[in-house]
């Protein structure tokens, strides 16, 4: 069949998730029209367009640029329903009532083209009863499409499809969502709350319930339930004050009403706190306070016992967290279990009942166990999803000791675990994951738009994960690269160089690997690729390894370094194939300047660029400032007024405050990427596409463009206007005396150093101006007690 | 002192409204901004003969671009003056507009001139930064730690001047309600009504159901700055801008705006040959430079020098146009000389009613003649501003 286009999106509702949704699509150049009523007074479309000025203030931003916004119009029902004929998608995300939706599919249908996606976003309503509600001619259009907040950072969206919805339809949009929206699409079953806010609210009453059980503090379970366990910094109850309490009520409530037969129905409601919280108008976050308040700069959280709020400790027993760093998790489980301390049997209570939850309903609520723990993981930021947790820490003997402890009447439920779990020693495998609906090991998805994620995320126990030892073969390596080829990289044309070093930080031996690879490309390849399996691309210069350099004042060995770094950036750039930078995560410092001298940069959304030297007293000099002097020198030339400075005073900024891009978008912006680069939204086919950006280069005849012969510079007329800048930011207080030095040294950089202006220079006058500001930092005690400050906190010192 | 062989006089002064920076002037350019109100003031004199005009000296701050080239001149032929009229764009930055009134005034105090007209203009709509269309500063300002100050930005030099002169953030909040207050009872009472001439902007909009341009006219007659809903709770709660611990916020600051202003003037003479009655006597102008890091405190020696050349006592104002650049500079120069605040800005100032830099002199001029023109109790006026780089003017008149 022909391609199929989402051109527009309608967004039905400007709600939190609705306006989110129309921002991410507009952040995806796909636009939006965003409906909701019209309002009573005022304008008609007051409630949208307030809908979305709240997008502009969101933190972290829906938006990937703040322009964005223009590309979602506001609509409403009364005015302009007919306009949803434009739209290829429309996506309902009004208030979750059976009623309300109802009426409005029948006051829309009649405007939904023949041919569009009618879907809801709905978090818990039965997506059967709500398809009665479509006309015969809209249902095999009509499916759930449940995204999660934040949408643009949550990956999760769960795909639901209705009795009748067709089955191409339900393809063409997981293509959409996957692709052009980056999300990870999971297939869910028509049964209350999908699969993972079933699992996940089920996991956090399981964790109210040992809370009160086992009497502990709401800090102290959140110190256990966080990362220590392999879930988000806002574990459980912070999380339910950024959800909101009421919303979290509210979806209890679904499980109360919809899943009367479910042998954890008794635990299906809100405890008694909770309720007396929101009877207070506690709500969490948006009522600033919930089961935490803060009181100035100290965080209270609420005390059942005093009935009011106290400071917030969570400490968590030296035991325990010992407990907690073995790395083998059968041993950990089977010592959390073992053990008598309260915060002990508290984790182990909270896996064992999501444990026995999951294996219970797994026939139910999803098509396999993978489903389950992809779920987990991008909807609710999961490490790992409780069945390859359970897989991970043997799947027998944690089979029966829940077994037993069912047995013992210590379980939540006292349901009996299903046979399957019994008669199989694992659910992640070959040929795939397990369903407890069919009994066969499922594979993955052969949807075409799979290829495209050449190493996808994979669960415990999944064949197929990403080894940066064994995957592919290698070409060369050495310590802290390695140069190696995909397993069916036909015709052995674009090698991928990935980083070892710890977030892939740039020291010596990386900068050896990149020059080498580069070489290597040249000599056997088509082109290269710069790919980290996983975030950050790299974190910049490795000021580990440099500091005993520092140490020792070897300021000769110091700047041998920074010309190194130097000539890696200049191999990179006058490379003779093309050398692509797939980024995803931070790139900063010397990390983005790897990114500026490529070829061209394939970005994931997800990007956050930044020239950060500032924050430990130096500036870019692995070629960063000479790349804006000569990207701004060029463009002054095609300006009548010959002025470089409009565009280096907002990089000097950048620069001088190491402000770091929220998204690749951003990164463009503020000039750390070039429009001819690359945005895609899906990190996981970030190689792919860089991989087919290389060859598509190399099929162009490519050649690395030609030094600049001669780079006209600002000289010490722009470093005067920098300055000025400075000076008043310094008379103001808002810098220190160094962050004075560390700017000028900057400034003088960008501005090719203390020449006239509309001087004429080459790339290397611009790099040994750079480095030789750079070398002058570092002698500085300042900068000195900066980088050591980053090395021993990993923040910055602004002395 | 005086070698004047005679007097000027004001006949005529008039105004356009004040208009926000890319408010209801976002479109007009300030050629055309000066040649409305150069029309409208000959205007105001009908009798006299165009040709006998010997100059137009306009103030503009920014005399570039858009507002470049000799702006008088091509103001002055857009209003349509007779070609023989020449023009002459002078800048002392924020005082241009006075500075140009008053040189207008000293060509005929010395005989030179029978008739003659200052003016101001300025469209901050079309300067892209503060500093014109390409900043840019001398790098031997650098050099001297006592040449810094050339560099620093206004608001700094206004938190220097907050600093020195105790002048606090609850002050500064306080004086900048006031300005708006009374720039809200001027309006409602007509009071700018006779000063002002409005201005017919030509909007051209595209429409976009018949891909035709719409040319539509909307009338601006009211100046666009002061807020009726201004409040202290509002103004508390904006940032200092200009420094880490500072006082001094985009509340408490002049605005940013576009408009201009025209004053005729004549000597006794052709005051008798077209029969025109005067509004004032023009009694002196006086300049003084202060520390460029305290620029705002300008006015405190400007004053006391244009009455000491025009023997008034500093009692004798009845009507003081204090610019309001910054109300802690305000504040400090209403202190420092001890000022009546009930006879500065009776109708509010630059942080409600605007500030187009080289505009604001004339634009304040065209007030404190219409002010006389309605009181007949008022005999002294002033118009006085400090200026960038560390200045201060002040303009003196006297009702006839």
């Amino acid at each position: 069949m022909s391609k199929f286009r989402i051109r527009k999106v309608a967004v039905l509702g400007a709600g939190v998730m609705g306006a989110q949704i129309a921002a991410h699509c507009a952040n995806a150049e796909v636009p939006v029209i965003l409906f909701d009523l019209p309002a009573k007074d005022g304008k008609p479309n007051g409630i949208v367009q307030k809908a979305i000025d709240g997008l502009k203030k969101l933190e972290p931003s829906p938006l990937a640029t703040s322009d964005r916004v223009q590309y979602i119009e506001a609509a409403n029902y009364d005015q302009h329903i007919a306009r949803l004929a434009e739209c290829d998608l429309i996506i309902e995300a009004i208030a979750e009532k059976m009623e309300w939706k109802l009426d409005l599919y029948k006051r829309v249908a009649p405007h939904v083209r023949a041919d569009a996606i009618f879907a809801t976003n709905t978090s818990g309503l039965s997506i059967n009863a709500l398809s009665e509600g479509c006309p015969d001619s809209l249902r095999p259009r009509f499916c759930g499409v449940h995204f999660f907040n934040p949408p643009r950072y949550m990956t999760l969206v769960e795909l639901i499809p209705c009795r009748g919805t067709d089955a191409t339809l339900l393809d063409q949009l997981e293509e959409f969502l996957t692709t052009t929206l980056g999300k990870g699409v999971v297939r869910a079953l028509d049964t209350p709350n999908f699969v993972a806010n079933r699992v996940g609210v089920f996991s956090m009453l399981a964790v109210m319930h040992h809370t009160e059980r086992l009497g502990l503090g709401f800090d102290e379970v959140d110190a256990l339930t966080g990362p220590l366990i392999g879930r988000p910094k806002s574990a459980t109850y912070r999380t339910a004050d950024v959800v909101g309490l009421d919303t979290l009520s509210h979806v209890i409530k679904t499980m109360t009403d919809n899943l009367r037969e479910d042998p954890w129905h008794k635990h299906y409601q809100a405890p008694a706190w909770l309720s007396a919280l929101i009877s207070k108008g506690a709500l969490g976050q948006k009522t600033k306070a919930g089961v935490y308040r803060k009181d100035g700069k100290q965080i209270k959280v609420i005390d059942l016992a005093k009935q009011d709020y106290r400071d917030s400790a969570g400490e968590v027993a030296p035991e325990i967290a010992a407990i907690l760093k073995n790395k083998n998790p059968a041993e950990r489980f089977a010592q959390l279990r073992a053990s008598t301390h309260p915060q002990a049997q508290f984790l182990w209570s909270i896996f064992r009942d999501v444990f026995h939850y999951v294996a219970f309903h797994l026939a139910h609520i999803a098509h396999n166990a993978r489903d389950v723990d992809l779920a987990m993981r991008w909807g609710f930021g999961w490490a790992q999803g409780p069945f390859e947790t359970w897989q991970a820490a043997g799947w027998k003997q944690i089979a029966e000791a829940v077994r037993d402890e069912i047995a013992a009447g210590k379980g939540m439920s006292d349901a009996t675990l299903p046979a399957w779990v019994f008669t199989h020693d694992r659910v992640h495998g070959e040929p795939g994951s397990f369903s407890a609906k069919s009994g066969l090991f499922e594979p993955r998805s052969t949807l075409p738009v799979y290829q495209r994620q050449l190493f996808p995320e994979r669960v415990f126990g999944e064949s197929g994960e990403f080894s940066l030892q064994h995957t592919g073969k290698t070409v060369w390596e050495n310590d802290e690269v390695r140069l190696w080829t995909l397993p069916d990289d036909d015709g052995k044309r674009v090698p991928v160089l990935s980083f070892k070093s710890q977030m892939c930080a740039v020291g010596p031996v990386v900068l050896d690997g990149i020059i080498e690879a580069v070489q290597r490309a040249e000599a056997d390849y088509d082109g290269l690729v710069i790919w980290q399996p996983k975030a950050p691309f790299s974190v910049g210069a490795n000021l580990k390894q440099i500091r005993p350099v520092l140490e020792a004042g070897d300021f000769v060995g110091l700047e041998k370094i920074v010309a190194r770094f130097q000539e890696m950036s200049q191999t990179i750039k006058y490379s003779q194939v093309p050398v692509i930078a797939a980024v995803n995560g931070m790139a900063l410092g010397g990390g983005c300047e790897i990114v500026m001298h490529s070829t061209r940069a394939v970005c994931a959304l997800e990007s956050y660029m930044g020239l950060v030297e500032a924050g430990v007293g130096l500036i870019p000099a692995g070629g960063g400032c000479k790349e804006f002097a000569i990207r701004t020198g060029a463009l002054a030339a095609q300006t009548a007024s010959n002025d470089a400075m409009i565009w280096l005073q907002n990089i000097f900024q950048t620069i001088a405050m190491a402000n770091v891009s929220k998204s690749a978008k951003q990164a463009k912006e503020l000039f750390l990427l070039r429009e001819s680069d690359t945005v895609i939204f899906n990190p996981q086919e970030l190689l792919y596409v860089a991989r087919k950006t290389a060859l598509g280069i190399a099929a162009a005849g490519y050649r690395p463009k030609l030094a600049p012969a001669g780079v006209p510079v600002t000289g010490r007329a722009g470093i005067a206007v920098l300055e000025m800048m400075l000076v008043n930011m310094h008379a103001g207080g808002m810098i220190s005396d160094h962050d004075y030095r560390v700017s000028k040294a900057a400034a003088t950089a960008l501005c090719g150093g203390e020449v006239d202006a509309g001087t004429l220079v080459s790339e290397k006058w611009l790099l040994d101006v750079e480095r030789a500001q750079f070398v002058d930092l570092l002698r500085t005690e300042e900068t000195k007690t900066r980088l050591i400050h980053m090395l021993e906190t990993g923040k910055p010192l602004r002395n | 002192m005086s070698k004047q062989i005679q007097d000027a006089y004001i006949v005529a002064a008039t105004r356009t409204p004040v208009a926000k920076r890319r408010g209801a002037f976002r479109n007009v350019r300030p050629d055309d901004m000066l040649a409305h109100v150069i029309r409208s003031v000959v205007a105001r004199a009908p009798e006299l003969d165009l040709h006998e005009i010997r100059d137009v000296i306009v103030g503009c701050a920014m005399p570039e671009a858009e507002q470049g080239m000799n702006v008088a001149r091509i103001g002055l032929l857009l209003a349509g003056l007779p070609d023989t009229v020449p023009g002459i764009t002078i800048n002392r930055f924020c005082s241009s507009g006075v500075n140009a009134v008053a040189d207008a005034a000293k060509a005929i105090q010395l005989g030179e001139a029978d008739v003659m007209i200052g003016a101001g203009t300025e469209s901050m709509t079309v300067m892209p930064q503060m500093m014109g269309n390409k900043v840019s500063m001398n790098p031997a300002v650098f050099e001297k730690d006592e040449n810094l100050a050339i560099a620093y930005g206004m608001g700094l030099t206004a938190e220097r001047v907050a600093t020195q002169y105790k002048v606090s953030r609850e002050d500064q909040d306080a004086f900048a309600m006031a300005s708006h207050q009374k720039a809200v009872a001027a309006i409602a009472a007509g009071a700018f009504r006779d000063e002002i001439t409005p201005y017919a902007v030509m909007d051209h909009l595209p429409d976009f159901a018949t891909s035709t341009v719409r040319v539509a006219e909307r009338l601006v007659d009211t100046d666009e700055g002061p807020r009726p809903d201004s409040s202290l709770e509002a103004l508390a709660k904006l940032r200092p801008v200009f420094a880490a611990k500072g006082s001094v916020t985009a509340g408490n600051s002049s605005q940013m705006s576009d408009g201009a202003a025209a004053v005729l003037l004549m000597s006794e003479a052709a005051l008798k040959r077209y029969n025109l009655a005067p509004i004032a006597r023009y009694r002196g102008y006086a300049v003084a430079g202060v520390p460029p890091e305290v620029m705002g405190i300008g006015p405190v020696e400007a004053i006391p020098r244009v009455l000491k050349q025009a023997g008034v006592s500093q009692d004798a104002l009845d009507w003081v146009e204090l610019n309001e650049a910054f109300a802690a500079q305000a504040l400090a120069v209403i202190r420092t000389l001890g000022l009546d605040p009930a006879k500065v800005n009776p109708q509010g100032g630059a942080i409600a009613l605007g500030h187009p830099l080289g505009a604001t002199g004339a634009i304040r001029t065209a007030t404190l003649m219409s002010a006389m023109q309605r009181d007949p109790k008022l005999k002294y006026g002033m118009v006085t501003m400090c200026i960038g780089t560390g200045m201060g003017a002040a303009g003196l008149f006297e009702r006839v």
